[in-house]
């Protein structure tokens, strides 16, 4: 567990000069680094685009707010389907993962598997992502998140996108199952970053990075 | 006489063959500027390629070739799926 701690931390500061949540799988040849710090603990994943619909990498999360456990393992992301239109695009994707779930000095055998489907215009953003997670004695759970976002401006290829959403998590294995979060985005060319404060008093800092 | 107009009738078509131009790729799915990064940098990774601008806008893929190289539309139509997209449309002009 402390391993990871320190682990996540020193990943990120390495990475964090150059750029949380958005597509799993980028261009083909390209890789994504991604760190989510909110209530549910903190994640760090390293995906690689193979082809237009699959990415393999690596998942690690430090679970908190309920059970203090560390996952690591890699995994495969697969788009099930894209809907490319004039004005939005809309994806169906799957996140698939098994590895070693670390908990009160013992290893779990863990797996976990999400769909994730999203629809973006410029002005509009909407998801929802319904995520299982077995970690033999350690836990079992179904959780779902749901977002919705709104762009106040209209931003171009070369202009800072900023975007205001809200997050809900039900998520039944943490100490408060039922969460809000309001939170702002930035993104601009290849870095992306999010702020929040969720309903439970968290703080939300999220950033991503495509190179 | 036969030769000197051969030759430059063929210096004439090479010379159109090899001269830059710019090519416009109307895309589908081209809403987000940080998932179109993927277009910008799988262009400029083409040696045929000096300049490539995404417009959110417009929809459009403007890419400038470089003088003696050419990218045929097959060849954009499968970087910009690779990337993500669907095109449904490329101009060219020289």
């Amino acid at each position: 567990m402390k391993l990871l701690t320190i682990k996540i931390p020193a990943i990120a500061i390495v990475l964090l000069p150059h750029y949380a949540e958005a597509k799993p799988i980028s261009y083909v040849g390209g890789v994504m680094a991604m760190q989510e710090n909110d209530e549910t603990g903190h994640t760090l994943s390293l995906d690689y685009t193979l082809s237009p619909n699959y990415a393999v990498g690596l998942y690690a999360k430090e679970e908190e707010n309920g059970k203090h456990f560390d996952t690591i393992g890699p995994q495969l992301n697969t788009l099930i389907k894209r809907w490319n239109m004039p004005d939005g695009q809309a994806n169906i994707f799957n996140m698939t993962g098994a590895g070693d779930s670390h908990y009160h000095g013992s290893d779990n055998f863990s797996a976990w598997s999400s769909i994730l489907a999203d629809y973006e215009s410029r002005r509009v953003f909407t998801s929802y992502e319904i995520r299982g997670m077995y970690a033999d004695h350690v836990e079992t759970s179904v959780w779902q998140r749901a977002r919705v976002g709104v762009a106040p401006y209209l931003a171009n290829y070369d202009d800072l996108n900023t975007w205001f959403m809200v997050q809900v998590d039900d998520h039944p294995a943490k100490n408060q199952s039922f969460v809000v979060t309001p939170l702002v985005r930035f993104f601009y060319k290849t870095a992306l970053v999010e702020a929040g404060y969720s309903s439970n008093h968290h703080v939300m800092l999220n950033w991503q990075w495509q190179f | 006489m036969r030769k000197i107009l051969f030759t430059a009738a063929l210096l004439i078509t090479l010379a159109g063959a090899a001269q830059a131009e710019t090519i416009k790729a109307t895309v589908n799915g081209l809403v987000c500027s940080f998932c179109a990064t993927g277009i910008e940098k799988t262009f400029k990774a083409q040696p045929a390629v000096a300049n490539v601008k995404v417009d959110l806008e417009n929809k459009l893929v403007t890419i400038d070739t470089k003088s003696l190289q050419g990218l045929d539309d097959a060849t954009i139509t499968k970087l910009l799926t690779d990337a993500g997209y669907t095109v449904t449309d490329i101009k060219r002009e020289k």
